[in-house]
Order: C-alpha cells, then structure tokens, then sequence
C-alpha cells in the first residue's frame, strides 16, 4: 500500500497514481477515455483558492491527501440495511466505486429496464461519443478524475414508453479506510421518449477515511421524466464529491429533492441543460449540518431552449462550525424567449460559528423571460420562539420545532415515503441531540 | 391570597419607559376589562406579564400565586397557569397547528408530573374544544396562524386557550377582527370556561364585548398607567365619551 510513490502529494501524487492505476487496474475499453481525463486534468491542474468554481469550497485537504484507490468490501446485512423496503429487488450497489452485481438485485425492474455495465455501453457509438465529448469540456477537476480512473460504471438504459412505477435505488458504498482511499462511480441514465424513471441515490460508508467522487449523466429524450430523491448520508469522517450533467430534449421533466448530512467536505456540482423546448428541471436540496459538517452546492443551469423553466431551493440549518455554499448560476441562451427561472436559498444559522455562503446569479441574453432569485440568511425568529414558550413548551422544544419544521416543509415533498422518514432520521435527529 | 398582584410596575424597551406605575390586583373568579386609548401601553404591559425579552422592568413587582412572576421565564409561566392572547399573533409556517397544541398540551401534563395524553384522545379533547369556539376541523392540519384571517387568528388564540385551561388569561384586543357572530360564539366559549379558580384579563377597544363577556371591574388606561377604575357601568360611559374626560379628569 504505502510505497514511495503513494506518498507524492497534489497533483504530481495523482498522476503517479494514474500511471499505476493503467498500467495495472484500468480495463482496456475506457483506455482512451481515461486518457484523455488525465491529459485534461493535467491541463486544468488543482484549483488554486480564487478558482471560480470553488469560491467558497477549499479543496486544500483533499488536494494535499495522498489517496489510494479503495477496493474494500462490505457485508450483505450492511446493504440490506441500506436498501429501502420498496427497492428490495431494484437496487444496485456500488462499493469504492465498482458496480457488485453480487449484492445488487434487479429483478424487480420492469422489462424497459436494462441495466448495461458501462464498458459494453461504450460500443454504442453514441454513448461512446458522449463519454469522450464532455471531457474536452470538462471544467470541474473532480469529473475529470472520476474520468481518468474510470474502470466500470452502469448504464441505466430506459426504453422509450417504460413506466417505472416504484424506484430503483443506487446504494453507493465507501469503505472504512485508516488511509485516505478514492473511489469514482459512475452512471449513465439513459431515458427514452416519453419514459418515467425513478431513482434513489443513496450514499453511504462503512466507516470513514474515504473520498467518493461519483458522476452521472442523464439524457432524457422528449417527453422523458426523471424522478431522483438523492440521499447523501456518507460517514462524517470522509469526503463527498459529486457531479450530476442533465440533457433535457423537448417537454422532459427533471425532478431531484436531496437530503445533504455533510461530511468533512460534501460537494455537489449539478450542470442542467434545458435543450429542447418546454423542459422543465427542478432541484431541491436539503442540508442540516452540525459540528465541523460541509455541504456545497455548485450549480449551472442553462436554459438553450424557448418555454423551458427551472426552479430551485435550497434550505440550509446550520449550527456549531457548520459550513454551507450554494453557488447558483442559471443562463438563459439568447433565443430562449418565454423561460421561467426561479431560485431561491434559505439558510438557517443556529450558531455564531456557523457559516453560509450564497451566490444566486442569473445571466440572461434573452429579452421575454421571467426569472426570480434570492437568498436569505437568518437566524431563529425571536417572535416566533416567545410565541411557542408562552404555550409552555421548552426553549429546546421550541427551538427543536421551529429548526424542524424548516426543511421538513422540503423533505416531504419527496415523493418516496420511505426517503421521507430515512431523511427525518437523518437530518432531523442531528437537531435533536443538538439543541442547546 | 390573590391570584395577582402587580404593585408600581414601571417597563420599558430600549430605555424607553412604556408602562409608568401600575398597580392591579386581582383575584380568583374575577374578571377585569382594561381599556384605552391606542399607544398607551396594554400591549406592552401584558406582554411584560408574559415574560417578552425584548422589554425590560425597571421597578416594581408582580407577584402571582404567591411567587415573584419576573423570575419565571415565559414557558415556566405558561406552565404555572397564565395564557397570553396575543393582539397579533406569530404566523408560524412549518409548524402544524393541531401537532402545537398537542405538545404545548403535554408539556403541561408532563410538568404536573402526570401522563401526556396519546394522539387519539387529544384529537377527540381538540375535537371538542374546537366546536367551542366555532372553528372549523381544518384549520387542524393548517401550519400554525399561517395565512389565517385576523378573524381565524383570534379564534386559534381562544382555542389554544379552551385547550391550555388556564388559571389567569390576558386576552389582548381578542375581539378586534372578530364578526358579531363570532364574537358570541367565542364570548360564551369564554364564559363557559370562566369559575371561581381562575380570572380573565380582557384588553379592548370595543364596550361591545363587555355586552357578552360581564367584568366585575373596569380599568382606563392611558399612558403607561390605570387612570380610573370602576364597574362595568365606567364603560358604557366610556363608550358614549370617549377617554378624554378621563385623561383630563386624572390630570387634575
Ligand atoms: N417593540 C416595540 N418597539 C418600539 N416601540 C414599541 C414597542 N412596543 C411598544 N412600543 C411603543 O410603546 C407604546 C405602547 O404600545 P402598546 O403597548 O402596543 O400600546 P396599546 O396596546 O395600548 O395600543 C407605543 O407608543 C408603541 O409604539
Ligand atoms: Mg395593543
């Protein structure tokens, strides 16, 4: 494990960890892919603090970490337990980034289905281009690397019509590790005409010490619908870096409410491109983030087409050294006449060693369209807290209902109710043990 | 002994003297209408009584059963029996109104040291408490006072209050908002939960109340103090003349 070259830090680090990672690790069929990701990465280098797309993020903990890639295991009782009662026979497991067919189960899934690892995906000409193209475009260092280390993956391919009328759950596993591991999962959602796809993504880990660096792309075709209630309930010991592109073609529908614990380091960048007309993205997320918990939001909507609309919210309860960013963009192409866009950013600031950071931006180069953003940032209501203590109910009570009853208004909207209740546990039992 | 006793009460907020020497005592099975002119300072007063941390006493004292009431914080004196009917209520999105009372319901119970109640029976007990004061089964599942009508808000004061049952309400200005329908439904809940055990403070602006709720006493405020007390007959008299020959009367 621990062999000189393991102990090369930032940049020169993984590149000697990619050098091995080819010569023994990688698999043939993502050769080029991989490649390219580091030739891209080596171009792009560790961001440097004033890098635009880390404003508020510091990277400094994970750039100067020397990580191995993990290879742990987990034990099946440890995704049962994880897997949500509903998705018994339609859940896939990924543990330190590789696809275990062994604890997934998929025979739940209705036919239009399939589930194609990612290396016999790539002889299909257009996935193969998509793979290939949105690296020479890649701006964000952690897909980059998931690129370059690369080795499985799935493709969650939708046939055009299909209804998914219960959800498939994606349970991503990180491994208890004394030395920092990485680890790069990697899915591909394909959606078809007018499909309904239904997706959990639920991260977690064994123990801490690891870095998942997980990456998706969804291609919905005109008419698809995508439902995702992401879960991210990883081990507070380890880092979380995620990246989610979105394709919408015409009158499509994307709809992902989140639930964000934090970590040492939470960071999701979520790119959503409306371009076909009359699609319609909506992202929601959570967070409730106690002692030294982050959670990163990094967003990038662009609206190429005319009708289309996107909504966002994000609500934030942060106490004790709690660190929270949303980081929102939405660009309105010149040509989308008659887009919607709303953004909105709540933050909830239970202590004075709290931090939040919003940046709700809007860029518009069309003239007919209607967009609204905001950000607040506020601490419990004092009227609020006299009116429920004048019922006789306890300063903690009271403060407990009133930080609860902030994102539970979010939460509920998942439409899953077994995601409800795991992200009640979740999120709401750090206020409980929390109040003071 | 008497239930409670405000002696040369003098409270203010941010340096600003608001409430000037008030004295009133009061009794178990009493009921006291205080009324004057806008500005005058009931509202801070009984906020004072409820315990508000933005106003401060700068001297003086209350004493109710027998304890020093400024030592209590306001959910201890919730919980030692006093209701607070707030002018303007706190709308409270998020948190759901029938899930409140229940809490605010068991924490009583619980500091009486005895059992809370299950959801079940409490659903039933709000149930009847809400027919009481003529408010509608759906304003349960409503976040509390959120989007409520000024009239909807006032009812919810007076059921929080039919639920809680306690032993000395102030109700600020409860009637202002409320139809003449309402106002009766509500007056008779209010009379209805009236005994010899406990007392009821009524703040307001209109003699039209008193027609359904009977003082024993009435009290003219004006700044920052009682200026004449009397019967109920002082606030018919009030109602035909107005404050002034009262505030001109005290100044003498
Ligand atoms: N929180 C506050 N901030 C500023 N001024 C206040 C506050 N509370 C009361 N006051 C002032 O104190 C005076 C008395 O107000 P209030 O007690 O509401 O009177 P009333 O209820 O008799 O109409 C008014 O002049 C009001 O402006
Ligand atoms: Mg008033």
């Amino acid at each position: 494990m621990s062999d000189a070259i393991a102990e090369l830090k930032g940049e020169a680090g993984v590149l000697e960890l990619h050098r091995k990672f080819l010569e023994t690790g990688a698999v043939p069929a993502f050769r080029s892919i991989n490649e390219k990701a580091i030739a891209r990465f080596e171009e792009l280098g560790f961001p440097h603090p004033k890098h635009e797309m880390f404003s508020y993020v510091n990277t400094h903990e994970i750039t100067s970490t020397p990580f191995q890639l993990g290879t742990g295991t987990v034990e099946p009782a440890f995704v049962d337990a994880n897997t949500y009662a509903s998705c018994e026979k339609s859940r896939i497991v990924f543990v330190d980034g590789a696809y275990e067919a062994g604890l997934s189960n998929t025979t739940g899934l209705p036919q239009g289905v399939k589930l194609v690892p990612l290396e016999e995906a790539l002889t299909q000409a257009d996935i193969k281009t998509h793979l290939e193209k949105t690296i020479e475009e890649e701006n964000d260092f952690f897909a980059c690397l998931n690129a370059a280390f690369l080795k499985g993956g799935l493709l969650i391919d939708v046939s055009a019509g299909t209804i998914m009328e219960s959800p498939l759950q994606v349970l991503v596993t990180g491994t208890a590790s004394k030395t920092p591991t990485a680890h790069h999962p990697r899915l591909f959602v394909r959606a078809g005409r007018t499909a309904e796809v239904k997706l959990i993504t639920k991260y977690v880990g064994t123990g801490g010490g690891y870095l998942v660096n997980s990456m998706q792309d969804f291609l919905l075709d005109d008419g698809a619908s995508v439902v995702l209630a992401r879960v991210q309930a990883d081990h507070a010991q380890s880092w979380h870096a995620e990246k989610s592109r979105v394709y919408q073609g015409r009158d499509s529908r994307f709809t992902a409410l989140c639930g964000s614990g934090g970590n040492k380091l939470a960071r999701v960048h979520n790119e959503i491109r409306l371009q076909g007309e009359g699609a319609e993205a909506s992202l929601s997320n959570a967070s409730v983030l106690i002692d030294d918990d982050q959670s990163h939001h990094f967003i990038r909507i662009h609206h190429e087409a005319a009708h289309t609309i996107s909504h966002q919210l994000f609500k934030n309860v942060i106490n004790d050294k709690g660190r929270s960013s949303v980081d929102g963009t939405v660009i309105v192409n010149e040509g989308a006449q008659l887009t919607a866009s709303h953004q909105l950013i709540n933050n909830l600031m239970l202590s004075d060693t709290a931090h939040a950071d919003t940046k709700p931006n809007l860029m518009i180069f069309a003239d007919d369209v209607k967009c609204t953003h905001g950000a607040t940032v506020g601490q419990i209501d004092q009227d609020q807290l006299f009116y429920l203590k004048t019922r006789g109910l306890s300063e903690e009570l009271a403060t407990e209902l009133l930080t609860t009853s902030f994102v539970e208004s979010l939460i509920s909207q998942i439409q899953f109710p077994e995601v409800v209740v795991d992200l009640k546990n979740l999120l709401l039992k750090k206020l409980e043990v929390k109040s003071d | 002994m008497s239930l409670l006793e405000i002696k040369d009460l003098h409270a203010g907020f941010e340096g600003t003297e608001i409430v000037k020497g008030v004295s009133l005592t009061i009794n178990a099975g009493e009921v006291h209408a205080v009324m004057g002119p806008n500005g005058s300072g009931k509202s801070t007063l009984s906020k004072v009584l409820a315990g508000h941390p933005s106003y401060e006493v700068t001297q003086g004292s209350i004493i109710y059963k027998g304890k020093d009431l400024l030592e209590l914080d306001p959910e201890q004196r919730a919980l030692a029996g006093i209701f607070m009917g707030f002018q303007y209520p706190v709308e409270i999105p998020g948190v759901n109104n029938a899930e409140f009372l229940r809490l605010a319901y068991n924490a009583q119970l619980v500091s009486k040291g005895e059992e809370e109640l299950d959801p079940l029976d409490f659903d039933e007990l709000l149930d009847e408490k809400m027919k009481l004061v003529g408010m509608d089964p759906k304003y349960k599942d409503r976040f509390l006072n959120d989007g409520f009508s000024g009239g909807e808000k006032k009812k919810n004061e007076i059921l929080q209050m039919a639920v809680l049952n306690p032993s000395l309400a102030v109700l600020d200005e409860t009637d202002s908002g409320l139809d003449i329908d309402a106002l009766k439904v509500v007056s008779e809940g209010v009379n209805k939960w009236i005994n010899k055990d406990n007392a009821l403070i009524l703040i307001t602006h209109y003699q039209r109340l008193l027609n359904y709720i009977q003082p024993d006493f009435v009290h003219v405020f004006g700044q920052g103090k009682i200026l004449k007390s009397g019967d109920k007959n002082l606030a018919l008299e009030l109602e035909k003349q107005g404050y002034d020959w009262v505030v001109t009367e005290t100044a003498n």
